[in-house]
């Protein structure tokens, strides 16, 4: 099992025929993903990486029942494409672009709140179920970071994704899920909403989150936690312990103003609470085998 | 974008939010006919980005105009790469409130903030009386309803007159908030002055990023930035911060970047530069080595895990860029991901050989910075 997608997912592309888009499409279904129906205003009756496209989500959405949408439009499109799948019922969204104006961030996150809706995003790579399925951008063909197994895994962000998986899989684990939700100030989903999701999960023992300075996500995950949500053992890597306060890391969330949001508060309240931070991205596979004991 | 006081108080006074008179000086022979405008007593307030202005001493009041000219004089010749000061009548304040907007990302609203004790103490307010600040969440789709700043100031302890003025500054405030695509818009102090009225006293502003392609009147040019390369790297579009250690960073990746920052810093070195070239960048790595190279720093350290961004065609900038640009310091590089095998014939010409541990080309980076090793 994985949890949010699998190879049953019935998944929706948008903005499937550009040049982005049909090139990740066609990763998606190499790798096994069910990718229904694709969206191109103007192009309905082409295919498209095998999938038929339509001109609207509910055109698609009228010939073939899809469960998940995947969004490839540019930053300023992005909250439309999103209400457009909201509309037509769809309840778990991917959107992928770096660029998304805040406000209209905002306005996304809280129609995913008002509609009980996923969407993970933007500013990320996507979502994988390795071996399964693939929402998004991510390389699923580099064995030694997206190997199948039983690690859930949370990222605020795609270069460091691949270090610290990579050393997950090189302390003898493997991936169930990978959620990127995305380096984002104001990210459509947050990390602590998944850990009810990875708790029922029977194949997977225990979450990793690579974290890192700025917003308060990795406080929730600490409240998650101790308000016994989450039982599985959870170890984090959190990037930008040494940053200087009140200057932008790259990542317009990862700042730490009004001496809020850093690395050592997020560090000292998840220890609090049982989780295990790591310090150095190779740390995180000894304390899973800490958590976990040996993986042959 | 943040914006200079002066253009916060211009969007202010925009929207209905009253501000003192007012005038913008780029010469301190300016001066008196700014002076004579706004009269005096006057307060001298240097435009600059940074926080604390006011116990950084760039911010003073002038009771003459031979002080406020001698202020001018200083400032101008004193405060690196200075670009205005704004002359601003001295407001007879009787409280100073706090007022501000920013985007609550766990519900996905607006958050008006407020607190009675405004000024320059309100960050040691947040952080041991944080009850004192009011909240009040706004659905970006509704707006703020007349019920929720009446209840807003309320909350605060405000009556009478200042209750109504303060709501409407709320009112206004958040017309702003929303019009100029703002991440964070603040009032701070807003003068409750003496004849019963409400006057900005300082603003902030600072343009949401991603939201600069619909207000293209404001040009972020040199006086934004801290040093002229970090102008130079906006320009490209790299992040680059600068500091004034040994090691230049050049990561792909925020995160990762960051984590090289985090790991130079354990093992003891220091950083000349902060730069990310990943994403959109990654083809950029002559560019990313010439503003790396400005800081002079003792090694360059080089470290990606791409996928998009390959490491072959990174492996090739690189190789070109020193070819061109014959750094005078050694290169460490580890790069991994999409087209890693190739990397090391790549970087043949150019004798560099390819690390694959990010801990070990950190450790290999602070010996070469530290002297204990030879690259």
């Amino acid at each position: 099992m994985s949890i949010l997608i699998d190879q049953n997912t019935r998944v929706l592309v948008q903005g499937i025929t550009g040049k982005e888009g049909s090139f990740w499409t066609q990763h998606m279904v190499d790798m096994g993903t069910n990718v229904v129906a694709g969206v191109t205003p103007g192009k309905e009756g082409q295919l498209c990486c095998g999938a038929p496209v339509y001109h609207s989500v509910r055109n698609a959405v009228k010939e073939h029942r899809a469960d998940a949408a995947m969004v490839f439009v540019p930053p300023k499109f992005v909250m439309d494409a999103v209400m457009e799948s909201l509309d037509s019922g769809i309840r778990l969204i991917v959107t992928l672009a770096d660029g998304i104006p805040l406000h209209e961030q905002a306005k996304i996150r809280s129609a995913a709140l008002a509609n009980s809706t996923v969407v993970i995003g933007g500013n990320t790579s996507g979502l994988i179920a390795p071996g399964k399925a693939m929402m998004g951008s991510i390389p699923y063909w580099i064995e030694r970071v997206y190997k199948p197994g039983r690690i859930g895994i949370m990222t605020r962000s795609g270069s460091l994704t691949n270090e610290v998986t990579a050393m997950v899989v090189a302390a003898g684990f493997g991936v169930s899920t990978l959620i990127g939700v995305g380096g984002d100030p104001v990210p459509g989903a947050r990390f602590a909403e998944f850990l009810p999701a990875f708790e029922a999960d029977r194949e997977t023992d225990a979450v990793v989150i690579i974290g890192e300075l700025g917003g308060t996500m990795e406080e929730e995950v600490a409240e998650a936690i101790a308000s016994g949500r989450f039982t599985k053992p959870l170890v984090s890597f959190l990037s930008g312990r040494t940053a200087p306060p009140g200057t932008r890391m790259g990542h317009a969330g990862a700042i730490i103003t009004g001496g809020k949001g850093s690395v050592e508060d997020k560090t000292k309240l998840l220890e609090s609470v049982g989780a295990r931070v790591a310090r150095r991205p190779r740390e995180v596979g000894t304390l899973l085998i800490e958590a976990l004991g040996e993986r042959k | 974008m943040k914006l200079f006081e002066y253009q916060a108080k211009e969007v202010f006074a925009g929207a209905g939010i009253p501000v003192p008179k007012s005038v913008l000086i780029t010469k301190a022979d300016e001066t008196a006919v700014a002076v004579s405008a706004v009269g005096l007593p006057c307060v001298m307030k240097c435009q600059v980005l940074s926080g604390g202005r006011g116990k950084a001493g760039l911010v003073k009041l002038a009771h003459t105009q031979a002080e406020a000219e001698a202020l001018a004089e200083e400032y101008f010749t004193e405060v690196p790469s200075l670009h205005a000061v704004l002359v601003e009548e001295a407001v007879a304040i009787e409280r100073e409130l706090y007022l501000a907007l920013t985007m609550d990302a766990p519900s996905g609203r607006a958050m008006l903030m407020g607190c009675v004790e405004g000024g320059v103490e309100i960050e040691h307010v947040a952080a041991h009386t944080p009850e004192k600040i009011v909240r009040e969440y706004i659905d970006l789709d509704r707006g703020l309803q007349p019920f929720q700043i009446n209840d807003f100031a309320f909350r605060l302890g405000l009556k009478d007159n200042a209750l109504k003025q303060v709501g409407k500054i709320c009112g206004a405030l958040y017309k702003a908030f929303r019009s100029m695509d703002a991440e964070l818009i603040e009032i701070n102090p807003l003068f409750l002055t003496k004849d019963g009225s409400v006057v900005a006293g300082d603003g902030k502003l600072s343009i949401d990023d991603n939201s600069m392609f619909r207000h293209a009147a404001y040009e972020k040019g040199r006086p934004y930035y801290a040093s002229d390369m970090e102008y130079e790297a906006a320009k490209e579009g790299i992040p680059y911060i600068e500091f004034d250690g040994d090691i230049s960073l050049m990561c792909a990746g925020a995160g990762l970047a960051n984590t090289v920052y985090d790991l130079v810093n354990y093992e003891g070195g220091t950083i000349a530069n902060y730069l990310e070239f990943g994403g959109p960048n990654y083809m950029k790595a002559g560019t990313a080595m010439r503003l790396c190279l400005a800081n002079h720093p003792k090694v360059i350290l080089i470290v990606t895990f791409g996928t998009i961004a390959r490491a072959d065609v990174m492996a090739e900038g690189i190789t070109k860029a020193v070819q061109e640009l014959k750094p005078d310091c050694p290169i460490v590089a580890c790069l991994r991901g999409t087209g890693e095998e190739r990397v090391d014939e790549i970087f043949a010409p150019i004798g560099l050989k390819r690390l694959s541990d990010t801990e070990e080309a950190v450790r290999k980076a602070v010996a070469i910075a530290s002297g204990r090793e030879r690259a």
